[in-house]
């Protein structure tokens, strides 16, 4: 922890409600861009919904590409939040305060982004009903619970609906302090949403505990959802390269791994983009940073094992998969592509102070990482499919076409406007939990030197 | 809220004069307890003498031998792992007990001669489906290279611990042999800047390595002695879920070892508050048992191959299956419903005897892979045949015993020559420490140096 | 599930199999199949429900081709089944996996799980020329883009047959029933029947010498027999 300065309450509430309550000026125009873009990706999925999913690139025995890549990949995303938010919580670290709330948003934001690709990527979606909602009810024929694609909405939107709760209750005390400085439409939203939060002795205790048992109810739920979602490709017995055990516990450290970088990109923009360079500060990076190095290191030995593993039956048909990976132009590029951006690259650099400290060497660290997270997902599914069983005279290929590049692009799209729309009714920075952290600061003075320290009971 | 931290009033004197006790003072209960340790340890020495008359043609036989090996590296090799991991997140509440974590590494040495006769068990890597492709020597090489990197990155983290209270002892002791040997032992530190940052600068750092290389030994012991001794056993979870085993019950010897230290009169260091951090961990890490567990399960239960189905019988749910229930109930269910509760988590007992069922599930654990890869004879592609369950006869519980009082034995004697409590850990928790009035309450500051 | 009397078994002889393809066409005729141009061969999107693998073998001027037709295994075991999330592919009394259309959302997760390569989407909607409107098959319906396909062993011959039997109060008898692709093997390399008759000609044929089953090792139970290939030395 590092000395810093001390801020009144009134600083706080100005710097950090400000942005919410005055619309900065670059915001319109930006939020009209990702708009456009989201607008391409309606326009695209129309287009497939009115003509066919030949529009894509997808073909047999590659049925599933880059839309199942996004998906697993926003999934991914959306493990961050309760990372840092629930487990630095529970360990009382005290940097995780500016960094919480902007976590959670994303995970809500990116899993909502995450369910709409099944969504799109089915062959008749306006035959969902089948699907989502057991609809046959005069029929008795139910949705198949063996099937993975079952535990996936369950698992999605117990996720959803859990981190959405965490997100509300965390923003109670923020709703009450804008309820009583605002007028108008706005008083009139955050006196709904703040539920009649008084600022009581009882209400904080019952919020407090609320975020703690949320805290900890959570994290098994976020453990099981990259779980249930690597299942969908762990129980195809029929395709060797993704038929290991290990891919539950690979893809859960993955989607940590992507979305702490995921998480250190919106803090970085939040702080170029509203200036608050007195709540998110070198030391946030430096301790992102290190969680980073230790995630990253130990993604990679997960992904090592699962090559090596892979390449075990020395001879059989899992080969065939890895040969496509590592020596067949262009899956080698991508290939390499890959395992630089998302370990050589970040992995040595983290191991550096001056890196970790430097905004800017972040940012562009944790956009390589998830460059290469969204290759790696694509690696995994595409090539396994390509190469599946010894059938060699029905393998095939596959490269995405424009109707799915532009809805992966939307879906950037619509998690950054999410992030943004929200700012603008709601602060993204816990204002209350700033204030919790200036008052259990205080500072220690051991010998000759003054050390920072942290109050506890 | 009851205080993570140990008790406000001890003193720096108050702490060294506790620390250095063990070293020069030994009681009765010490000798009744390194009498009984060492007869058994005896007991098991001779057992592996007996064992090995048989030479090392039956694979089966050594079934148990490995499963203790396995057994003494979750318990001794995994425990220092809690003084690590929290010394370098920089945890306050690790001070009592670092030290007692630590102190398991001195059992690195034995574990790693008792791991000398498995590399005559494990075969050469040609012909067979190993990691290590067609690379014939490989296992042996690289096993026995990783367990010695590790026993010797252990042992200077160790003494990098300790050559500061090796100092104090030194300091303290009048003159005499045992003085000399302290001297000797602390290397002319006399507790400059400089000599701190270099002991941190080795702790952290080795501390990591021995990290890092404990995983790399689990992945190679699993891997080579039960993965690839099973043909068409393609598990890559089985070394991360060994791994995670491994640290539970790391954890758990650790919590047994400060209820022990609180009943030998340590109390007023070891209060609820270790025990409740601990717990949490530990409650964790059974969760994390079962998530590990069903992983392996789902996937090779789903595909219905025939020869992933032969596996789970083997493992799971043929012949061992009455250990493989005891340990789900002694690592998962049985953990999981006593540290559920927060009254029995905050507390000395319940995390206690969470540890106790750990140890014995872990160990029941480590027999059932272990005896049951070895006791599998086919060198084909795929499993075909389930070979029945192997038990243990009076040689096998004469080495398990054996084993695993010569490693408590080990322990004992290190504790004369190394302070159970780390003194000069405990001495810079208090200089960290103040008591502040914030708003109307009484609270301690602890501080935290970047 | 009920006891049927029948169990549907096809067999292929490989060492008569000349690669013609005549299976394939009067698979595509008789079920309805969408018509496969060089642009769909070429975008890995050929709607085959039968089709031959060939796999060239050897060196100038030993080269061989080997012809396997592959079609749907009907899996006791099948892989395809669990997955689906919506049931729309399960396995009936008969051992015959079948694919329920109007229930199909297009998931393809089946698809993807069939190690055989045997079931095929639907990228467009299926289009016919003027001139072939006519040859449709009324008994077969039309499927729609967006689901998943494959063969059925003919199940709508089948099912005549079995009312024809049924109205007669007798079992469909050995030979009565010929899938398309049967029917056109100008070698007789197919052969097709019900295995629950001892007396059928695939019952038979079960305990050949030559008899093996494809991706055995999976455990997924396919209930197509194939006969190995006769290799013949060539001397001088």
């Amino acid at each position: 922890m590092e000395a810093r300065e001390r801020l009144t309450e009134a600083q706080i509430n100005e710097d950090l409600l400000g942005p919410t309550l005055r619309t900065p000026r670059w915001f319109w125009p930006v939020a009209g861009f990702l708009a456009l873009v989201v607008l391409a990706g309606v326009v695209s999925f129309g287009l497939m919904i009115n003509r066919g999913l030949g529009l894509t690139g997808l073909d047999r025995p590659v049925m599933w590409g880059a839309l199942i890549t996004t998906f697993v990949f926003w999934v991914g995303i959306s493990h961050a939040g309760v990372m840092i938010s629930s487990i630095l919580r529970l360990a009382q670290a005290e940097w995780r305060r500016p960094v919480t709330r902007a976590a959670e948003l994303l995970t809500v934001f990116a899993l909502s982004t995450a369910a709409i690709f099944p969504l799109i990527h089915v062959g008749r979606p306006w035959r969902l009903l089948y699907w989502f909602l057991p609809y046959d009810f005069p029929r008795m024929v139910w949705p198949n619970v063996r099937s993975p694609l079952i535990w996936d909405p369950a698992a999605i939107f117990t996720y959803l609906s859990g981190a959405s709760l965490f997100v509300f209750v965390a923003l109670l005390p923020d709703f009450a302090l804008a309820r009583d400085r605002t007028r108008g439409w706005r008083h009139r939203l955050y006196s709904v949403l703040s539920l009649g939060f008084r600022g009581s002795l009882r209400q904080w205790k019952l919020q407090a505990i609320a975020g703690i048992l949320l805290s900890a109810l959570i994290l098994p739920v976020f453990v099981s959802v990259h779980s249930i979602v690597s299942w969908d490709f762990a129980v195809a017995m029929s395709v060797d390269g993704w038929h290991a055990t290990i891919f539950a516990p690979y893809f859960v450290i993955g989607a940590v791994h992507s979305g702490v970088a995921a998480v250190v990109t919106v803090m970085a923009l939040m702080l170029w983009l509203f200036g608050w360079k007195r709540y998110i500060r070198p030391e946030h990076f430096d301790s992102l940073g290190k969680l980073e190095l230790a995630v990253g290191i130990g993604w990679f030995y997960f992904f090592f094992l699962e090559v090596v593993f892979g390449l075990y039956g020395l001879g059989g048909p899992d080969l065939a998969m890895k040969q496509m990976q590592l020596t067949q132009w262009p899956w080698s590029l991508l290939f390499g592509i890959f395992i630089v951006t998302a370990a050589f690259i970040p992995i040595p650099l983290w191991m550096f102070r001056r890196v970790r400290r430097s905004i800017l060497a972040m940012f562009l660290v944790s956009i390589s990482v998830n460059i290469g997270m969204w290759f790696e997902r694509f690696l995994i599914i595409v090539p396994g499919l390509a190469r599946k069983q010894p059938f060699a005279f029905s393998w095939g290929t596959y490269s995405p076409r424009p109707v799915e590049l532009i809805i992966v692009a939307a879906s950037f799209a619509l998690v950054l406007l999410g992030l943004l729309l929200f700012t603008r009714l709601f602060p993204p920075i816990p204002i209350y939990d700033m204030k919790e952290g200036q008052v259990l600061h205080q500072d220690l003075q051991v010998g000759r030197r003054r050390v920072p320290g942290i109050v506890r009971e | 809220m009851v205080s993570h931290e140990h008790a406000p009033d001890l003193t720096p004197d108050r702490i060294a004069q506790d620390g250095l006790r063990s070293l020069l003072v030994s009681g009765p209960r010490f000798f009744a307890a390194a009498r009984i340790l060492g007869a058994l340890f005896a007991l098991g020495i001779v057992g592996f003498v007996l064992r090995l008359r048989g030479g090392f043609e039956d694979r089966a036989a050594w079934g148990y031998y490995a499963g203790l090996f396995a057994f003494l590296l979750a318990t001794v090799g995994s425990a220092p792992m809690v003084a690590i991991g929290l010394r370098l997140t920089k945890a306050n509440w690790r001070r009592p007990l670092a030290r007692a974590a630590e102190l398991y590494l001195v059992g690195g040495v034995f574990l790693f001669l008792l791991f000398i006769p498995l590399l005559y068990l494990v075969p050469s890597a040609q012909g067979r489906r190993t990691i290590w492709f067609s690379w014939p020597n490989a296992p042996h090489l690289w096993d026995a290279w990783a367990l010695a990197m590790l026993v010797v990155c252990g042992l200077l983290v160790l003494y990098a611990s300790a050559v500061p209270d090796f100092a104090s002892a030194r300091d303290s002791l009048p003159g005499g042999l045992r003085q000399r040997v302290f001297a000797w032992l602390a290397c002319r530190w006399r507790g400059r800047q400089r000599q701190w940052a270099v002991q941190r600068g080795v702790l952290v750092l080795l501390g990591a390595f021995y990290f890092m290389l404990l995983v790399l030994v689990y992945t190679l012991i699993s891997s080579d002695f039960a993965i690839s001794m099973v043909p068409g056993w393609r598990d890559p979870l089985f070394p991360t879920y060994q791994a995670l085993v491994g640290l539970q019950a790391g954890v758990a010897t650790v919590i047994l070892t400060m209820y022990l230290l609180r009943r030998i009169g340590y109390q007023e260091y070891l209060g609820v508050g270790p025990f409740w951090s601990l717990a949490k961990i530990l409650l964790a890490l059974s969760l994390l048992w079962f998530y590990f567990w069903f992983s392996g399960l789902i996937v090779l239960w789903y595909g219905r191959q025939p020869v992933e189905q032969n596996i789970l019988k083997l493992l799971w749910y043929g012949p061992y299956l009455p250990l493989f229930l005891l340990t789900a109930v002694l690592n998962f269910v049985g953990p999981l419903l006593v540290l559920m509760w927060n009254p029995l988590r905050r507390s000395v007992v319940g995390p206690a005897i969470a540890s106790g069922m750990i140890l014995v599930g872990t160990f029941l654990d480590r027999i059932r892979f272990f005896v049951a890869a070895f006791s599998v004879e086919e060198t084909g592609v795929a499993l075909e045949h389930v070979p029945p369950a192997h038990l243990p006869d009076g040689i096998d519980m004469m080495i398990v015993v054996g084993g695993i009082a010569g490693a408590l034995f080990i322990y004992l004697m290190a504790t004369r020559v190394i302070p159970i409590m780390a003194i000069w850990e405990l001495r810079e928790g208090l200089l960290l420490r103040a008591r502040a009035t914030v708003v109307r309450l009484e609270a301690i500051v602890l501080g935290k140096p970047s | 599930m009920p006891q049927a009397s029948y169990k549907w078994q096809m067999v292929v002889d490989i060492d008569r199999c000349t690669g013609c393809q005549a299976c394939v066409v009067a698979c595509q005729a008789e079920n309805n199949i969408p018509l496969n141009d060089d642009v769909a061969f070429r975008a890995f999107r050929a709607n085959e429900w039968v089709r031959i693998e060939r796999y060239w073998e050897g060196e100038y001027p030993n080269v061989k081709a080997r012809f396997i037709p592959v079609m749907c295994q009907h899996c006791d075991n099948a892989p395809c089944e669990p997955v689906c999330p919506v049931y729309a592919t399960h396995h009936n009394e008969e051992g015959l996996n079948v694919q329920i259309y109007p229930r199909c959302v297009g998931v393809r997760f089946c698809a993807n799980n069939c190690p055989y390569h045997a079931r095929f989407f639907n990228w467009w909607e299926p289009v016919w020329p003027e001139s072939l409107r006519n040859h449709l098959n009324q008994d077969v319906t039309i499927r729609s883009r967006g689901l998943i396909e494959k063969c059925t062993f003919c199940i709508q011959r089948i099912r005549r047959a079995e009312r024809e039997a049924t109205r007669e109060r007798r079992l469909v008898a050995d030979g009565e029933v010929l899938p398309a692709c049967v029917q056109a093997c100008p070698t007789n390399a197919l052969v097709f029947g019900n295995v629950k008759d001892p007396q059928s000609r695939v019952s038979r044929l079960l305990g050949h010498e030559r008899g093996y089953r494809l991706l055995r090792e999976l455990g997924v139970g396919p209930n197509v027999l194939y006969l190995k290939k006769v290799e013949r030395e060539v001397h001088g």
